[in-house]
Order: C-alpha cells, then sequence, then structure tokens
C-alpha cells in the first residue's frame, strides 16, 4: 500500500469531521448573483434558495485567508495528493439529497467524510485517483441536505512536444504481391522495372506474367533515373484530393524502354513539352508514403 | 408551494421536451463568484491548458446545477426536487468566442413511484459530448 494509501485509509477511518460553520449565511445577493450566472429567472427565488446552490455556502472563496475553517482529515489528504504531484481536480460525480429548502438568513453548519479513495487508475487525463466523500448540512441540528461528492486527482500529462505530423496523403498506391517491389525501390530511392526472370523482356506496369514468354518467373533492373517526355496532359479539373491544380501527368519513355506515367513537377506546365529530358527524383507525400516524380533534366 | 405537473397526468416514458442552455465565458465567471469556485481550470485558458485539458471548461456543478433547473422548469416548482445526482461523463468546453457551449438537457419519466413522486432521467448533451449521465431526479408532483 502506498503512502497515500495508508493516508487515505486513516482519514476514512477517522470518519465523520466535527461541525463546521458555512463560510455564508444564505443570503438573497449570493442568490442573485447565482441565478443570474445561470440565467434562471424563476421568480421563486427571491425568497428561496435554489437546491443545487447547497455547497455554495461551504465554499472557501478565492481568498482562502479570509474564511478559515478547521482543518479536517480531508483535507490533509487532499493537499497530500497535490504535493505528491496529482495537481489536477476534476468533479466526476456529485449527488444531492434535499430535506428541505432554505431561506435568507438561514445559517448552517456541515460535517464531511471521506467514504473512499480508489486505486491509482489510469484516466485520459492523466494518472490519479478518485476520491469519494460525503457532506450534510444542518440547520441548527435539523439536517438539510446531503451530498455525495467524487472527483479525481490526477498528475496532468508531460506536455511532450509532438513532431510535427504531416497530413496523409488521401490517394495511396495498391500495393500488392506483383507491386511491391516497386514501391520497396521508392522507399530505397530506387526506380525498379520490373524483368522476366526467362526472356528478361522489361515490363511496366508489373504484372504477374510476361508478356512476351508467358513465364510467371520475374526479376527486376534498377532504371538510371532518366527519361523523356512521350505525352502528357496538365490537368486543371476536376480537382483532386491532396494535389493542387493544375499538374501535369506524363508519360515518360526510359532509356530502359518502357514508359511510366508520372507527374512533372518544378517546372510550370507550360514549359513541358514532348521530347523534354527529365530525371526522377523521390518526393514524401507525407510521413509514409513517397512517390517518384519528375523533374527537367536540365534546370 | 407545490408542483404544477399532476402525478395522475404523468406516464412512465413520457418525454419531456429538450432545452438549450447556453454557456459562456462570461456565465463561468458569474458562476465562480457567485459559488466561490474559482478553480482556474473555469476562467483560465492558459492554466487549462497546462493541466491537460482542451480549453476552459464549464464547473461541473454549473452543468449539474442546469439540468436541475430544467426539472424544476418543468415541475413548475423548484422545491419539488427531493433528490438529485449525476455523473460528469464529459467536460462542457467553453471557447473565448461569441458561442460558447450550449448544453442541451432532455429528460424522460423513468419511473412513478409512491407518495406521487416521480423519477426523471436525464441527458445532458454539450455538442457530441454526452456531458452528464446517469443523470436522476426524483420529484415530489402533486
Amino acid at each position: 500500500m502506498t503512502d497515500l494509501e495508508t493516508l487515505a485509509k486513516q482519514v476514512v477511518g477517522a470518519g465523520e469531521s466535527p461541525r463546521m460553520r458555512a463560510s455564508e449565511a444564505v443570503s438573497g445577493p449570493l442568490i442573485r448573483q447565482w441565478t443570474q450566472a445561470m440565467g434562471d429567472k424563476n421568480p421563486k427565488y427571491q425568497d428561496l434558495a435554489p437546491p443545487a446552490m447547497i455547497q455554495v455556502w461551504s465554499m472557501p472563496g478565492a481568498d482562502r485567508t479570509a474564511f478559515q475553517r478547521d482543518r479536517i482529515p480531508l483535507d490533509d489528504l487532499l493537499d497530500a495528493l497535490t504535493e505528491s504531484g496529482y495537481t489536477g481536480v476534476v468533479a466526476t460525480n456529485c449527488e444531492h439529497t434535499y430535506h428541505r429548502y432554505l431561506r435568507p438568513g438561514e445559517e448552517l453548519t456541515s460535517t464531511t467524510r471521506l467514504t473512499e479513495m480508489s486505486g491509482l487508475k489510469r484516466t485520459a487525463l492523466g494518472e490519479g485517483y478518485f476520491v469519494t466523500w460525503a457532506v450534510t448540512w444542518y440547520a441548527e441540528d435539523e439536517p438539510v441536505a446531503e451530498m455525495e461528492f467524487r472527483l479525481l486527482k490526477f498528475r496532468p500529462r508531460e506536455d511532450k512536444p509532438q513532431p510535427e505530423k504531416r497530413k496523409p496523403y488521401p490517394l495511396k498506391p495498391a500495393v500488392n504481391q506483383d507491386t511491391e517491389f516497386f514501391w520497396d525501390g521508392v522507399r530505397a530511392g530506387e526506380l525498379r522495372i520490373q524483368k522476366c526472370g526467362d526472356c528478361g523482356e522489361l515490363r511496366h506496369p508489373p504484372g504477374p506474367i510476361c508478356p512476351a514468354c508467358r513465364s510467371a518467373n520475374r526479376t527486376h533492373v534498377v532504371a538510371s533515373g532518366l527519361g523523356e517526355v512521350y505525352s502528357f496532359v496538365v490537368h486543371h479539373n476536376p480537382p483532386v484530393p491532396g494535389r493542387e491544380t493544375p499538374f501535369v501527368v506524363a508519360v515518360v519513355e526510359l532509356p530502359e524502354g518502357v514508359r511510366i506515367v508520372g507527374n512533372v513537377v518544378d517546372c510550370p506546365p507550360s514549359e513541358v513539352g514532348i521530347g523534354m529530358p527529365l530525371r526522377v527524383i523521390y518526393r514524401p507525400m507525407d510521413d509514409e508514403l513517397t512517390l517518384p516524380v519528375w523533374v527537367p533534366l536540365e534546370p | 408551494m407545490a408542483a404544477t405537473v399532476k402525478y395522475d397526468e404523468v406516464e412512465v416514458g413520457q418525454q419531456i421536451p429538450p432545452v438549450e442552455y447556453p454557456v459562456r465565458r462570461v456565465n463561468l465567471v458569474m458562476y465562480a463568484g457567485a459559488s466561490g469556485d474559482f478553480n482556474p481550470i473555469h476562467w483560465n485558458e492558459r492554466f487549462a491548458r497546462a493541466v491537460g485539458l482542451p480549453d476552459v471548461i464549464a464547473h461541473g456543478m454549473f452543468t449539474m446545477a442546469q439540468g436541475g433547473r430544467y426539472v424544476t422548469d418543468w415541475a413548475g416548482d423548484p422545491t419539488a426536487v427531493i433528490d438529485y445526482g449525476v455523473r460528469f461523463s464529459s467536460m462542457v468546453v467553453v471557447p473565448d468566442d461569441e458561442e460558447g457551449a450550449t448544453i442541451t438537457v432532455s429528460g424522460i419519466v423513468e419511473d412513478k413511484l409512491d407518495g406521487k413522486r416521480v423519477v426523471i432521467a436525464l441527458n445532458a448533451r454539450s455538442g457530441d459530448a454526452r456531458v452528464l449521465s446517469k443523470a436522476r431526479a426524483v420529484v415530489q408532483l402533486v
């Protein structure tokens, strides 16, 4: 059992706190401020306190030195949690029971008792403990309301500076058994062209069977990365996800003897022409995908 | 004082129409002053983000009280609510702009008890998030 859990057990064992004087008498001005914050214009609150205000009468306020109630064991536990790094706090559950309604001028006292503290829990906000306590409010000796309240004391997660993630490029190539070698090559900075394992014919795009000899044996060669524009279009419309128009789509003829489709980049579309010498570059589209694209050989 | 809703006219399963309650930063500042809860996560964006929250969030008790108000407005009498409990299942994030956030509360008559009391189950949402769950109020009708 951790020190915090031992302390919690002691505080539960200590039971009900002595009666504490509430910080505020039930008062018209505070009721008005509260109902205005809520936007609640119910006329009955002119001489009646809204029931959900019950714990307001015991709140210490912003200046905790202005109203000092006696310390209770629960304070020790909450302070110990804060000192152990569980500085964050969010309310998680609240249950009220109203025995009767309160009128301006009434002065209350309350008792508090720790019901339980959970073990260390992992939450979306960070690791922490759920602490549950029960409060009973009295007017003279008459219990007027009860509350069971649970909050999470959590250790705020360290703000780790996340490496800037690129937006994923929306168009992903289909990678399969036939094309995997090509994309592996792109990642390695190679332009790989499929080659028949028997007759040696080059083919692109990749496929399972050699169109010349019908062999299913295959291998690949690494192309020089040079080429020239065989044909091209300038795409203006329709819009393509992840792309800015206009862009050039070219059929590039490689000196190895096959043609490959790719974008011509870093060059105004008006300057692209048939026969234009190109070289391949590898452009990261997002954190995972790299595409081979073409740029003019002569800058 | 008495509720205006009559026990005999209420049926289990009866829906109570939803009501939208706007929440802007100013409401949280007012609520902090009125409730004595000055936890900076309810008014200071810098602090809220430093402790891992997305932005300033509404006081849980503010959200709970709007749910309570929904019930008292329906019943027609603030003294009609006898027991009221909620679970704060999501935070009401209140951005620093003109719209702020909206808490939409709806309810259903879940049970009729002896002594002309009914159980109202509440559903409170803000944006896509369900902000109160297991929210139940026991209401004394006439």
